[in-house]
């Protein structure tokens, strides 16, 4: 599905990396490994076209990606290191955009357990800006569930979690991986999920 | 049809956001009538003297009052990821500012839209006058908010002077103010100004998706 072929990258006339290949396909996860500034982020950036390699090229079902750009994105769903649920509103009122915005075919009994699953079924007429940073971050995992698409790209989805967390992560990559989906995520180290392939940066 | 819904439930999500921050909104407002407050006091009870400059002070402060709510343009959104989880949902960047420069016209300037026949008895500017205000504010501030978008969206490349983007507005708006003070003091000249003042929001309607979206894209980039 996704194949990045000798892709190298530089800014202000400085190597970020070089050669980088990946091929992800159906069922797939990929792990990004390296210390900070090692160019994951970029890596990713990259691979969501927000950035202009400086050598090779990115592909998506076989054409370029540039040529089949939003094809890519009604497939992809984007997780970075920022919290983008909105802080002034309640956790139930950014369930409900997310799946107006997304049009999502979620039902209401799927979000129900998602949210009960994430232990965050008490909170839901909570302000998000009023919960803590791991809470915020499980809900952001939430919008997977919404979005309901099969490529997932996560930056640093680990980080901030709890071991409990981090458990129920890896059923949920491995859960997606047997529907077919596939994943693409970020870390310094892996907390043993079974990745098929690693791209050390 | 998802491509329209998706717009729909855009402007769902921005009215939600407005709303949770309706505080923003009013103090805008507010600031916009202590201005007027404290120029009528420092002009003094002279209705004339108050009358003939009231439509200048009414637009410089309309001015002045919607760059306060600039630096919220885009800089939640570019902050907390939306803007590019907007932009992986199928929309381009110069798409999203489009939008939200519709969004900034409908949540932060009709306000004062809304507020100008309260703003006019405080300014003693004749009745007769409110219907080249509001013809002239109603294309002005959507040229403003056109504006707006641009230097909000090159405040994103350039955090540390915020007030740049502010004098690129306030430069760039000089045309607006002297056309639509013009239709309000020459109405014999209406169907003219009018069609210069149309003509400039054109202008600035065409420039402003391709200028922000490229300032968004390369602020997403540097990110």
């Amino acid at each position: 599905m996704l194949i990045v072929k000798d892709l190298s990258i530089e800014r202000l006339d400085k190597k970020i990396f070089e050669n980088i290949n990946l091929s992800l396909s159906a069922g797939n996860i990929t792990i990004l490994k390296g210390k900070n500034g090692s160019g994951k982020t970029t890596l990713i950036k990259a691979i969501l076209n927000l950035l202009e390699p400086s050598f090779g090229s990115i592909y998506w079902k076989g054409k370029l990606l540039k040529k089949n750009l939003y094809d890519f994105y009604n497939h992809v769903t984007y997780i970075g290191d920022t919290t983008s649920s909105l802080r002034k509103l309640t956790i139930r009122d950014n369930v409900n955009i997310w799946k107006k915005f997304f049009i999502s075919k979620i039902n209401e009994a799927q979000i129900e357990t998602a949210l009960k699953t994430l232990k965050l079924d008490n909170y839901l007429d909570k302000k998000v800006g009023t919960l803590s940073f791991g809470e915020t971050k499980k809900l952001e995992f939430l919008r997977l569930i919404i979005e309901n698409k099969n490529v997932w790209i996560l930056d640093e989805p680990l980080s901030n979690l709890d071991e409990d967390s981090i458990e129920l992560m890896k059923q949920t990559f491995e859960d997606h991986c047997s529907k077919e989906g596939s994943i693409i995520f970020s870390s310094h180290q892996n907390p043993g999920i079974y990745v098929t392939e690693e791209i050390q940066l | 049809m998802n491509f329209l819904n998706k717009i729909i439930f855009f402007y769902y999500r921005e009215y939600k956001l407005n709303m949770s921050g309706v505080q923003d909104i009013l103090t805008n407002i507010i600031f916009f009538f202590i201005s007027i407050f404290i120029f009528i006091f420092s002009i003094g009870p002279d209705k004339e003297t108050i009358s003939i400059i009231g439509v200048g002070i009414l637009w410089t402060l309309l001015l002045l009052s919607s760059t306060l709510s600039l630096r919220k343009f885009y800089q939640d959104d570019f902050e907390n990821g939306n803007l590019l989880i907007i932009h992986l949902n199928g929309f381009s960047f110069g798409f999203i500012a489009i939008l939200k420069t519709f969004s900034h016209f409908v949540f932060v300037q009709v306000p004062f839209l809304l507020s100008i026949p309260i703003a006019c008895i405080l300014l003693n500017i004749a009745n007769d006058k409110l219907f080249y205000l509001f013809a002239s504010f109603g294309i002005g501030s959507l040229i403003l908010s056109c504006l707006g978008s641009i230097s909000s969206s090159m405040n994103l490349m350039n955090q540390r002077n915020f007030l740049l983007g502010s004098v690129v507005v306030m430069i760039f708006s000089v045309p607006v103010i002297i056309f639509s003070v013009g239709i309000i003091n020459m109405q014999e000249s209406f169907n003219s100004l009018i069609n210069i003042l149309f003509g400039i929001l054109l202008i600035v309607f065409a420039i402003n998706p391709w200028a922000s979206g490229l300032c968004l894209k390369l602020s997403l980039e540097n990110n």
